[in-house]
């Protein structure tokens, strides 16, 4: 049997914290004079909190050590309560969202994917703006955190790879993993306040520059207008987000060695390098198809596709063009961009670079070994050799990453969707990009009309493609509760 | 060194035999006074010209083929017949571009059966059997493949396939030359029954022949532009539908049944998870029809068992424009047609049997997480598969992605919608024949699409036949080194 008592200690802890974070758009929402709106944050966050207390004190006491089992439905509970708690405030405000609309809006800013059912946002109170970019910001980290310390752990699709050198020390792992995650937390403050005052010196206001700012670091992508990123006309902005979004997908912990004197790691890091080169290649070949196909001037088509293929590419959302209407190529390739993802250890989504690299040296090695069957070959990954169990738990990822996305395109269109947004839909989901492609759910257009059913499939889909798919699933296997 | 010779010798052959078998339509555009049967007989002259003198030219009384030269030769083989089965259209009364006989031949020679020719019905036998008959060698041709040479180079997990004997080098090729001349013969046996009973379900002789030829091969040529919807007949659907599903199954295991061991039929694993794909996709798309309201129970049940099991098998026939069961039909549809049937038969896909290992694999790894210290190996058909089968069964899935990735971006680049694209390479790639969409789907035609697309296409269906990994390795600089 799993032994819940722990479990549900951590996830008091957990709605403990949010309730605090509940406060601040309440008091903000007190102060600009949106007093209904203040009422509800403070009334869900009484209730969250009296929740989150009631868990602690109920299950209090005693040694708290996961074990794996409880590792695995911690991580799936924790994200689940984070976003039925969170959508509270949302099903109760002024815009007056139903339970599937407010669960899926919370579920897109925990998972820092940027599908929104809210139409108006830009006459919305701020109270439920800065919730939104709360929300992001906090899942951002939580994802970092995560992918940082514990899927490793959990050898979860291949990313045992990324396990910190001293992991493997058992109790003396965990002040050092402390250490390193109050660095990287550090880092991930440091950078949204740097591009929060880039924005506000680009011409945002401070309001307005916060919120982005955490919607960027956060791969996230919540904005404060419907129009994302296209409602401030200015190229300024765009180029601070493009180079804010690229950051905020590269290796925290490389962030951290950089500080601490090791800069070149981060420049001689082989997902870096791949993630560059794909990110290069798509907006240069974009800029070409727009130019020479669309017949837009090349420097309209350089800044369309620049910003709009970095926020595909990293999962963040935003967008400043109706990339819907760039024709049959572009949007091929911003459905297969969607899916590729940022690297591991960054707050950004889908199958994620080293993935990609680790199944091309396998790949790669064997082809030579079909060339010469004796021949003895190694698929490398950062210079190292990569074992034989991750390069099956990586491919394993990807297939599953296929059936997850081939079950969540059926399960969409069942609901009477189109194929289009159905395959889009799903992948948008699956890898936390935020806005799918097609007239319903496109750049320009709003998850607001989706069937309900519909929702619950996306939001679920959000969750897993969150958590690695791994961590989700495994609690669908029977021999997870058995024994 | 790579020796060509050897390669080249083969190839010979094949144009050889190629150029015999062009007689056949020759004699009947012949019979039925049709001024083609010119340009069969001078094909037939050329191509055996070129054979003859490749086979004169790379004489030697010792072959020794290794590994490299196996592939070379498969890639080149399927490349040239393809282009000698383009010749003779190419110079019909159709008059196709250069580029439409080729993407022609190629759906014919690959079983995909997409075709660039409009007014079928009114075109000369010749042409038509011709069609049917590039089907029938390529069904043929592909098995003898799976059976034969892919389980030697390893290819995408098909060492899973090596006969039990083959190991030792001297005594596999009579045991593997034997299995392959029985299929053969089970495999124009199942042609010869299909024939009559599509003959007597009221075809005429002649398109009960081709029509079988098209079906057991999996490719879906047809006699008509309406497909199996033009004769308005359940009896043939059915016929047509069993033998399409019989010819979508091992073909070894047909053997081994003739042989007095019938048991191993069913309890074949690749058998069992095709057999229940199917049922399950019929239930569920019959469910779909029957209470959205489109269909009464029999028509949905007529109209949906033979579209899945033409899609799933890798065919191509049609008898309805199925996109006109909505959204869930075509995402269906469009997943069950890279799907594929099952390994060892003459359907192209991903097949059953990778997607068996797939899971299995999947399964393994995840009670590896849950219990990280537990030994879980997964199992194929009973026995354990080897961490390299399993490997290389995954690397060829991600292969397929990336594939699948590359040519949709390089059909949306030539124009085509994003729909068109998608399952026009999906098609392509599973050897299938019909995509989705206004243009390629059931109720189109692939002649409106630009040259380009066309070649991208061709290059897609020969991708698929080779398993990907055949036609990639050439691409490797290791490959020719050395």
């Amino acid at each position: 049997m799993i032994q819940l008592r722990p479990i549900v200690f951590a996830i008091g802890v957990l709605l403990s914290a949010l309730a605090l974070l509940m406060a601040i758009p309440a008091v903000v929402d007190w102060l600009s004079g949106y007093g209904r709106d203040a009422s509800t944050f403070a009334v869900c966050a009484g209730f969250t909190m009296f929740v989150g207390v009631s868990s602690v004190l109920a299950t209090g006491g005693g040694d708290s050590e996961f074990d794996i089992r409880q590792s695995f439905l911690f991580a799936g509970l924790a994200w689940l309560a984070a976003a039925a708690f969170s959508a509270l405030p949302l099903a109760f405000c002024n815009l007056r969202l139903s339970t599937a609309d407010a669960f899926f809006e919370a579920m897109a800013g925990v998972t820092a994917t940027a599908a929104t059912v809210i139409t108006g946002l830009d006459s919305a109170a701020p109270g439920i703006l800065l919730w939104r970019a709360l929300l992001q910001w906090f899942g951002g980290i939580g994802m970092i955190a995560m992918a940082i310390a514990v899927l490793p752990i959990l050898q979860v699709g291949g990313m045992q790879l990324f396990r910190l050198e001293a992991a493997k020390a058992g109790r003396r792992a965990l002040p050092r993993a402390a250490q390193i995650l109050s660095g990287v937390a550090l880092i991930y403050f440091v950078l949204t306040t740097v591009c929060a005052t880039a924005l506000w010196a680009a011409g945002m206001t401070g309001f307005e520059a916060v919120l982005h700012a955490m919607a960027t670091v956060s791969t996230g992508g919540f904005s404060t207008s419907d129009q994302s990123i296209a409602h401030f006309r200015s190229a300024g902005v765009e180029i601070i987000l493009i180079v804010f979004m690229i950051l905020s997908s590269l290796p925290f912990l490389l962030y951290l060695q950089a500080m601490r004197g090791s800069p070149r790691r981060l420049f001689a890091d082989g997902q870096v390098h791949w993630f560059i080169g794909i990110v290069a290649w798509a907006v240069a070949v974009m800029t070409y198809w727009l130019w020479r196909e669309c017949g837009e001037p090349f420097i309209t088509a350089l800044r369309e596709s620049a910003f709009n293929v970095v926020s595909v590419v990293t999962g963040t959302g935003f967008t400043t063009a109706n990339y819907d209407s760039w024709g049959g190529a572009a949007v091929a390739g911003l459905l297969f961009l969607m899916v590729v993802g940022g690297c591991a250890g960054s707050a950004s989504g889908g199958i994620k670079v080293f993935r990609f690299q680790v199944i091309y040296e396998t790949a790669n090695a064997q082809i030579k070994r079909l060339i010469q069957p004796s021949g003895l070959f190694v698929p490398q990954f950062n210079d190292r050799p990569i074992p034989d169990a991750v390069a099956t738990a990586v491919m394993g990822f990807f297939f599953l990453f296929a059936v997850s996305f081939a079950m969540l395109a059926l399960g969409l269109s069942l609901t009477g969707l189109d194929p289009l947004t159905s395959l889009s839909g799903a992948a948008s989901a699956l890898a936390n990009v935020g806005p799918g492609l097609g007239r319903v759910i496109g750049p320009s257009g709003s998850f607001a009309q989706l069937p309900d059913t519909a929702k619950w499939f996306l939001s679920f889909g959000m969750l897993v493609g969150r958590l690695d798919l791994y961590t989700v699933l495994v609690l669908f296997l029977p021999a997870f509760w058995r024994g | 060194m790579i020796h060509f010779r050897p390669v080249f010798f083969v190839i010979g052959i094949l144009l050889t035999t190629l150029a015999v078998v062009m007689i056949l339509p020759a004699l009947v555009d012949g019979a039925a006074g049709n001024p083609d049967w010119t340009v069969f007989a001078a094909s037939a002259a050329l191509s055996l010209f070129i054979g003859v003198s490749l086979i004169i030219g790379n004489w030697a009384p010792h072959f020794n083929m290794d590994v490299r030269e196996a592939f070379l030769l498969t890639t080149l083989a399927w490349l040239v017949a393809a282009g000698a089965g383009a010749l003779p259209m190419a110079f019909s009364g159709l008059h196709l571009s250069f580029t439409d006989a080729y993407f022609e031949a190629m759906a014919g020679i690959t079983t995909t059966g997409s075709t660039v020719i409009v007014g079928l019905d009114a075109a000369p036998p010749g042409i038509l059997l011709w069609r049917a008959l590039l089907q029938l060698l390529g069904g043929a041709g592909f098995m003898v493949m799976a059976i034969a040479v892919l389980p030697f180079l390893r290819v995408g997990g098909m060492q899973l396939f090596r006969m039990e004997s083959s190991d030792r080098s001297e005594k596999a090729l009579p045991r593997v030359a034997e299995v392959a001349s029985g299929i053969t013969v089970i495999y124009l046996a199942l042609v010869a029954i299909d024939a009559t009973a599509l003959w007597i379900a009221g075809m005429s002789g002649f398109e009960a022949v081709c029509h079988a030829m098209t079906t057991l091969a999996t490719g879906g040529f047809s006699t008509t532009d309406q497909s199996i919807g033009h004769f308005h007949s359940a009896a043939i659907e059915g016929i047509t539908t069993v033998f399409m599903l019989l010819g979508g199954m091992p073909f070894v295991l047909y053997l081994q049944a003739v042989q007095g061991k019938p048991r191993q039929f069913f309890r074949n694993s690749q058998i069992r998870g095709f057999l229940g794909l199917y049922a399950a996709a019929v239930g569920t798309l019959v469910l779909w029809q029957w209470l959205s309201g489109g269909e009464s129970l029999a028509q949905a049940l007529r109209d949906v068992s033979f579209s899945v099991a033409s899609i799933m098998t890798t065919t191509g026939f049609t008898t309805v424009d199925y996109q006109t069961w909505g959204g869930f039909a075509v995402v269906t549809i469009l997943f069950l047609t890279v799907v594929g049937a099952c390994t060892g038969s003459t359907a192209g896909g991903i097949k059953i049997y990778r997607l068996e290992v797939l899971y299995s694999t999947a399964k393994a790894q995840f009670h590896r997480i849950v219990q990280p210290h537990g030994l879980f190996v997964p199992h194929y058909g009973g026995k354990p598969i080897p961490d390299q089968v399993a490997s290389s069964v995954m690397g060829f899935f991600f292969l397929f992605a990336l594939t699948f990735a590359t040519l949709s971006l390089a059909l949306g680049a030539s124009g085509l919608d994003f729909l068109t694209s998608l399952s026009g390479v999906a098609t392509a790639m599973a050897n299938v024949g019909p995509g989705l969409g206004a243009i390629i789907g059931p109720s189109g035609n692939f002649a409106g699409l630009p040259d380009s697309a066309k070649w991208f296409l061709s290059l897609g269906m020969l991708l698929g036949r080779l398993e990907l990994y055949g036609v990639f390795v050439l691409l490797w600089p290791e490959f020719w080194r050395g």
